[in-house]
């Protein structure tokens, strides 16, 4: 499995304490805020800007930014691999 | 007269219903206390795993009442169950790891942030039961029986047909609950005064 990916897993699985999920549970492609995906709500989404900073040194600070890049874990893998190029 | 129809008590250690153990903690699993309780109880609500210690035991409790009167939901409409709660250490528990996460860790938690208020525990078990009943947290000095009766009396006399009431004592590891359910039309139980309310919360 790719790096990047199965790390954001992890993060987001101790970050947003979703001790029921393993990292195999989540599709690269699931959408991270639909109940089919894995169900995240507005605190987790103020959870994932801080995960970004925290591990990544990535500050979101466009709103509409952080809605396209936070839809799956591909979105948020291509989000932060374009800001380390 | 009302009734209280359950009760629970749980400590660091142990958890018991109407005055019998339901659980004791085993020393030997790597899970804490309440995650023991909450896979005991068999309930699939992973927003637990989210909820602070307040709110988990708040949850756990409500959980171990329903157990008792598995009709409660049934027997009342959404809006006749009142919530009425209590403790001296306010949401301190979640305060300080909320002050740990931005002092030594520099990144603040949103998802602690929320539980630094006390009464956020009546939402998440308003939540989980659609409850939209009256509801209320008291931060007191002390255990005050007599809070619970008067208050509990008069949400009783005006409108609420059941009180489920408790005390939430949570701070540091420090465990001190005891949850009762008051009905007001039911014909058995205990006696629901000041002698009884301390009696039976035992602390």
């Amino acid at each position: 499995m790719d790096t990047l990916r199965e790390e954001l897993k992890k993060h987001i699985i101790e970050e947003l304490n979703l001790e029921d999920l393993q990292v195999s549970d989540i599709d690269d492609d699931a959408l991270l805020f639909s109940d089919e995906g894995i169900g995240l709500d507005s605190i987790d989404a103020l959870e994932l800007i801080v995960l970004m900073e925290k591990y990544y040194g990535i500050q979101v600070t466009n709103p509409g930014e952080g809605k396209v890049a936070f839809l799956s874990i591909n979105s948020m893998a291509d989000y932060i691999e374009k800001r380390r190029a | 007269m009302s009734f209280i129809t359950a009760y629970c008590h749980l400590n660091e250690n142990s958890c018991s219903v109407n005055g019998k153990i339901f659980l004791q903690k085993s020393l030997e699993s790597t899970e804490s206390w309440f995650k023991q309780l909450y896979k005991e109880l068999g309930v699939d609500y992973p927003k637990f795993y989210k909820m602070d210690s307040l709110a988990q035991a708040g949850f756990l409790a409500s959980e171990l009442i329903k157990k008792i009167i598995p009709a409660i939901s049934d027997t009342y409409k959404d809006d006749q169950i009142a919530l009425l709660f209590a403790n001296k250490e306010s949401s301190a528990d979640t305060d300080i790891r909320f002050l740990e996460s931005y002092e030594e860790k520099k990144t603040p938690s949103p998802s602690l942030f929320v539980y630094t208020l006390p009464n956020i525990v009546l939402g998440e078990i308003a939540i989980r039961n659609k409850w939209y009943g009256e509801n209320m947290f008291a931060v007191l000095p002390k255990f005050a029986p007599d809070f619970f009766v008067q208050y509990g009396t008069i949400l009783l006399s005006t409108g609420s047909k059941a009180v489920l009431a408790g005390w939430l004592g949570i701070l540091e590891g420090r465990v001190e609950v005891f949850v009762f359910l008051v009905e007001k039309e039911s014909s058995t139980g205990i006696p629901f005064d000041n002698e009884n309310v301390k009696k039976y919360a035992g602390f």
